[in-house]
This record gives structure tokens, C-alpha cells and sequence, in this order.
């Protein structure tokens, strides 16, 4: 199978319509969204719109569980809790059953499983060895799994256990990338709706298990037109600037 | 700037955070008036002194410092301010600064405020915290511990009292993308 990776959209309708355009030309056949919908910019209900519409593999992410759950949003840093309070203003009520529906963790089966944060948690991040490794650990006792896609950090990221039981990240290339069957890994595609890699253009990857390859691909879009309806709204203007950083 | 968000404290009492808005020149100078002199040892300006409090409202850049406030009851109760360089070797590092009001200290505000303001410098990209602690700052002290900051240096009969006295200056850092949730 040959699949489209693709995470935290963050209701960036722009960033999102540049990364479909892209995939439409890359023979997947099907598309996993890691989660993270909505939040941080200003197209909610477009960017939920297109996702229903391409019946793409939705899980939920921290920010469309705080959407349906403000308590959630509590932990949420000043900016990112303003962003989701606007949202929950925007999202239309049909939307919100959509959300509901959506599974944390999906299992296929010889393949793959994906999450949002860990397979455990929306809410963690693998950033630190120590996370890396312990997220490892538990797919290695899933003989039928070599592969665990996560998003959350807004990195992309390719960590691998070996044999030996050694964690390690190896360094992304925009080339297909070929994996070893001896091998598990957690995959990071990056973020499509606000890159924080340095990389402004919106992130994603493709993934075949037939060639046990991973290719790390990024789409130029619209910055300016995202940038324009974040302040329109009346968002933190920060959340605007840091789209052109790629931050 | 007009977000906010509400916390709880320990004791169920509710405060408002907020940025820092130019309109809040007489709110702050309060609030910093509040202070005892012990308190104001501990800071690095005299914010007893309106220009201080003048020359910080009219130069507000989010970008640069990010002031962050507890109002409750119609007056500031606590005030946090996360320092940032955008280049250099120090650039994923930020400084942290807290002040809470002596009625609202012990109720949970400083930790409150720290916790917001490391969640904070995730989103800004920051990837270390540094805080600066007189060792007499008890409360300051035990708030950035509570908040996932731990001591890495010590620096021994660095800093004075008010008397005179010599004393411990404490370096705390919180590595931000470790504190696991």
C-alpha cells in the first residue's frame, strides 16, 4: 500500500489544498491524517469540510478533543486556548459529530499503527530520546508492527530501534528513504497546517510497505492568505508571523 | 491583545491571565507599590518609580518579552514575564521573571503563572527555561520547582540582602519538551 501521511492541519485551509493538490499526483491510496484539525488558524470548517469529503483516515488529536471538551483546553497556553475558544465559536454543529467519531489510534494490521501524540496519549510528545525509547519499547512487542506515525510536535522526525535494542533518530532526506525489516520505527510526517521545523512550506510524507520506504515531502502554499485570515479573525497575530518562519 | 484565560488556585479562587496591555500603567504600578521591601529586594528595577512602570508599558514587543498577568478583583495579583532573543547562541532560551502579590502568595499563583509561561515558550519555540532565584526567595524557590525547574548551579555569597548579607544565587532550568504530561 502506498499512503499519504499527513498531521497537524491546524484549520490552515491554504496549507491543506496545496498539500492535496500535491498528493493527487503521487498514486497513494489513501490518506492518514494524524490529527490536530482544527486550532491555531482560521479555516476550521473548510479544512474538516475537504478532510470529510476525501474520506481520509482521521484520528483525533489533542485540539479536536479540546474542541469537543473545553475543560481540555485548560492546559492549553494562552495563545492556543484563544485559538481554540474562536474555533469553537466557528465550527459548525455538523462538524462536531464528525469529531466525535474520530478514533485516537488506528491499527492496520502487517503494517502499521499511527496516533496522534504517543500511542498512549494525545497530549505527549516524542521529542526526547527517553520518549522515543519508550514509545519503541512497546511496538517492539508487536510482532506484526514495524511502523508507529505520530505528529503533535510539528517536526518531522524518523526514530528506529535496532536489533541491538539501540533508539535513535536518523537524519530526514528528501529521497525516499528505505526502511529495514529488522527494524521499528516512529515517523513523524510534520505539520501541514504550521510547520515548526524551520520549513515554512506545509509537511508531509509518503509511505509505501510494499518498499518499505519513507519519503519526507513538503508543499509551498499561500502563506499570505493564511497569515490574512488570522488577523481578519482577530488571532493572536503571533499565530500569523510564525507561519512564515516555519516556527 | 485582548485574550485571556481563566486558573484556579488552591483554594478555588479564580484569577484572569492575560498579556500585559499599555492600559494597565496604574493597575501594575499598584500592584509593584504592594510590595514589601524584602520583595523588592529581590528585583532588578525599582518599580516603584513610574518612569519603570511608564517606560514598560509604552515599549511593550511580545516578541521580545512577554509580560503575563493575574488580575483578580479588579487589580493585578501576579506578574510574569518570559525574556526572548531571536538570535545568537542564546536563542532557544528564555529568561523567567515572576512577582505575586503578598496576599496571593502560598495559594498556588506562582506556580500557576510559571506552568502558563512554559506552555507559553513551547509555543514560541523555546526550548530551555532559566530562572535566576535569590536562595532568601523561598517562594519563588519552591514555585519554579513545583513547575518542573531544578537547580543547576549554585552560586555561593554571589548576591546581598538588604542588610548587607551575603547569600546564594540559584540557576534553574526546565527543559521544556521533557516535561512529560
Amino acid at each position: 500500500m502506498r499512503l499519504a501521511v499527513i498531521a497537524d492541519i491546524h484549520s490552515n485551509r491554504e496549507a491543506l489544498d496545496s498539500v492535496l493538490a500535491q498528493i493527487d499526483g503521487e498514486g497513494v491510496e489513501a490518506i492518514l491524517n494524524l490529527g490536530d484539525l482544527v486550532g491555531y488558524n482560521a479555516s476550521p470548517n473548510e479544512c474538516l469540510e475537504l478532510l470529510k469529503s476525501r474520506n481520509a483516515w482521521n484520528l483525533a488529536g489533542n485540539h479536536d478533543l479540546a474542541l469537543l471538551y473545553p475543560e481540555r483546553a485548560q492546559h492549553f497556553n494562552i495563545i492556543a486556548y484563544e485559538a481554540l475558544m474562536w474555533c469553537r465559536q466557528q465550527v459548525r454543529p455538523e462538524f462536531l459529530e464528525f469529531l466525535q467519531g474520530l478514533p485516537l489510534v488506528r491499527e492496520q494490521p502487517g503494517s502499521f499503527m499511527a496516533c496522534h501524540g504517543t500511542p498512549a496519549s494525545v497530549d505527549t510528545y516524542i521529542a526526547y530520546h527517553f520518549q522515543g525509547k519508550r514509545v519503541l519499547k512497546d511496538l517492539f512487542k508487536r510482532a506484526d508492527l514495524r511502523v508507529c506515525f505520530f505528529g503533535h510536535t510539528h517536526r518531522r522526525a524518523l526514530w528506529y530501534r535496532d536489533i541491538r535494542g539501540t533508539v535513535a533518530v536518523r537524519q530526514i532526506s528528501p529521497t525516499p528513504m528505505k526502511l529495514s525489516p529488522e527494524e521499528h520505527y516512529l515517523i513523524n510526517p510534520g505539520s501541514v497546517g504550521q510547520p515548526r521545523d524551520g520549513n515554512p512550506e506545509a509537511a508531509y510524507a509518503i509511505f509505501d510497505d510494499q518498499e518499505f520506504s519513507i519519503q519526507f515531502k513538503s508543499a509551498p502554499y499561500d502563506v499570505s492568505g493564511a497569515q490574512r485570515r488570522i488577523l481578519d479573525a482577530g488571532l493572536p497575530p503571533y499565530l500569523a508571523e510564525r507561519l512564515a518562519l516555519g516556527a | 491583545m485582548a485574550y485571556q484565560k481563566e486558573g484556579v488556585l488552591k483554594d478555588g479562587a479564580r484569577v484572569k491571565l492575560r498579556p500585559l496591555v499599555k492600559e494597565d500603567r496604574e493597575m501594575l504600578l499598584k500592584f509593584f507599590q504592594g510590595l514589601d521591601a524584602k520583595e523588592l529586594s529581590f528585583l532588578r528595577n525599582d518599580v516603584r518609580d513610574p518612569a519603570v512602570i511608564d517606560h514598560w508599558v509604552n515599549h511593550i514587543d511580545y516578541r521580545r518579552v512577554f509580560p503575563l498577568v493575574a488580575e483578580a478583583d479588579g487589580r493585578i495579583v501576579g506578574d510574569i514575564t518570559l525574556h526572548m532573543r531571536k538570535v545568537g547562541w542564546k536563542r532557544h532560551l528564555g529568561n523567567v521573571r515572576v512577582v505575586v502579590s503578598p496576599d496571593y502568595q502560598g495559594r498556588g499563583l506562582g506556580t500557576l503563572l510559571i506552568n502558563e509561561i512554559v506552555e507559553l515558550a513551547g509555543e514560541f519555540g523555546l526550548e530551555k527555561l532559566i530562572a535566576e532565584v535569590h536562595l532568601q526567595a523561598l517562594g519563588a524557590f519552591n514555585a519554579f520547582k513545583k513547575a518542573g525547574f531544578s537547580v543547576k548551579a549554585v552560586f555561593e555569597d554571589l548576591v546581598k540582602d538588604l542588610t548587607g548579607k551575603s547569600s546564594d544565587l540559584v540557576v534553574m532550568i526546565c527543559d521544556i519538551q521533557a516535561r512529560d504530561k
